[in-house]
């Protein structure tokens, strides 16, 4: 055993990259293999396919039905009712304070409705975050007006390309709502997704210069952000 | 499962459509409870691992076109790899184990790489029962059972030096058998 040859360079990476995959990488090789992992696409590529050999192992394993107990809970935790009392539901805004979005309801105000200075029906916001990048994006949609407020906190296109605004909703394809050419933008909410804004997401997108051209989300989504009365 | 199927899904899923998560739910979740089951042999555990599994599936859909790993893959390796960690947990110093797609860098070859793995994957089983069996068990071991170099160290009776060659070498037989 002591007289083989000790691992070429790569066979140690591909070592490194079975264990990895295996979970059996500890200490100084674990820190190794997961910061390759996040930087190096090679290697990335070798813990995939080690991932795609081991996974047969589970080809033998039968389904089981769960109980219904744990989509019930699932679905609880990942969409709270909205009807459950306000406090509780703050948490939703994550990273958001509720103070902060309230904020720039206020702020949006003039943007959406120059004329009045009482609210005349409920507002909604949402925050659009991403992992591409660091772009974030507050919106604040007043159905009542037909109008959406959009500001840019951070982030911006990739050079070349500009952000376009998409509303979501279950079963339809995305809707353009306008591109987000400044750090605050004014845009119209149409009244058929105004209708179904308890379902709304809004998502943005980076498209060439103009905005997507068929009218359907060509570039990345480089941020979403499910829309919610404030 | 149609592959297409669960890759446009997990797209759905991606962009937040709540329809399409539970639908993606009620695909997988009978396979997903299986493997966490299987991994963590009692049902209380097995729930947990599994709402675990699907929390991360909706916060991290958008990552899993980059990794190049077919859908199933990418799902099955998410509750295996959060069954294990469970299982671990209370060991001392345990260090999570990474889950594919919120980790891996989005992978310049790996989409070709990992479509030939997936088509050696059917020889798997062949190869591992084609290997020493004490080296085939310890790899079982390993990933379904989420054995650590320690356990299987002592286990197999040998020193960790000498199971760490043991399973490398296993491994690479694995490799060249499964690309036969």
């Amino acid at each position: 055993m002591t007289d083989l040859p000790p691992p070429t360079p790569e066979e140690e990476s591909e070592f490194l990259a079975a264990e990895y995959a295996l979970g059996l990488s500890e200490g100084e090789n674990l820190t190794e293999a997961r910061d390759r992992a996040r930087r190096d696409s090679l290697f990335a590529g070798a813990v995939a396919a080690w991932q795609e050999r081991l996974v047969a192992m589970t080809d033998a394993i039968a389904p089981v039905a769960p109980p219904a107990r744990v989509r019930k809970a699932l679905i609880k935790s990942l969409f709270p009712n909205i009807r459950v009392p306000f406090l509780q539901r703050l948490w939703v805004w994550q990273g958001l304070t509720f103070a902060s979005l309230a904020m720039l309801a206020v702020l949006a105000m003039p943007m959406l409705r120059p004329d009045a200075p009482t609210i005349a029906g409920p507002i909604y916001g949402t925050q659009l975050t991403g992992t591409i990048d660091d772009l974030q994006v507050y919106a604040v949609l007043d159905p009542s007006r037909g109008g959406i407020a959009v500001t840019r906190t951070a982030g911006a296109p990739p050079s070349g390309r500009v952000l376009e605004l998409w509303a979501l909703l279950p079963d339809a394809a995305p809707v353009s709502l306008g591109l987000v050419p400044d750090d605050a933008t004014h845009l119209k909410l149409p009244p058929e997704i105004a209708a179904q804004i308890d379902n709304l997401t809004l998502a943005i997108s980076d498209e060439p210069p103009g905005g997507a051209p068929e009218g359907a989300p060509t570039g990345e989504i480089r941020a979403v952000g499910t829309v919610e009365e404030i | 499962m149609d592959r297409e199927e669960i890759e446009r899904l997990i797209a759905r899923v991606a962009l937040k459509d709540r329809a399409a998560f539970e639908e993606l739910y009620d695909r997988v979740s009978a396979k997903l409870f299986g493997v966490c089951l299987r991994v963590l042999n009692k049902r209380a555990a097995a729930e947990d691992a599994m709402q675990d599994t699907f929390v991360k599936i909706w916060n991290n859909a958008d990552r899993y076109q980059a990794n190049g790993l077919s859908p199933m893959t990418w799902l099955i390796t998410i509750a295996r790899n959060t069954s294990i960690d469970r299982l671990r947990a209370r060991k001392k110093g345990h260090q999570d184990i990474d889950t594919p797609g919120m980790e891996l860098v989005a992978s310049g070859p790996s989409p070709e790489q990992s479509a030939i793995a997936a088509s050696e994957a059917s020889k798997l089983t062949g190869c591992l029962d084609a290997l020493d069996a004490d080296r085939g068990a310890a790899i079982r071991g390993a990933y379904l059972d989420g054995e650590t170099y320690a356990d299987l160290a002592e286990r197999f009776k040998v020193p960790l030096n000498t199971m760490r060659t043991w399973l490398r070498r296993g491994l690479i037989s694995l490799r060249e058998c499964m690309s036969q």
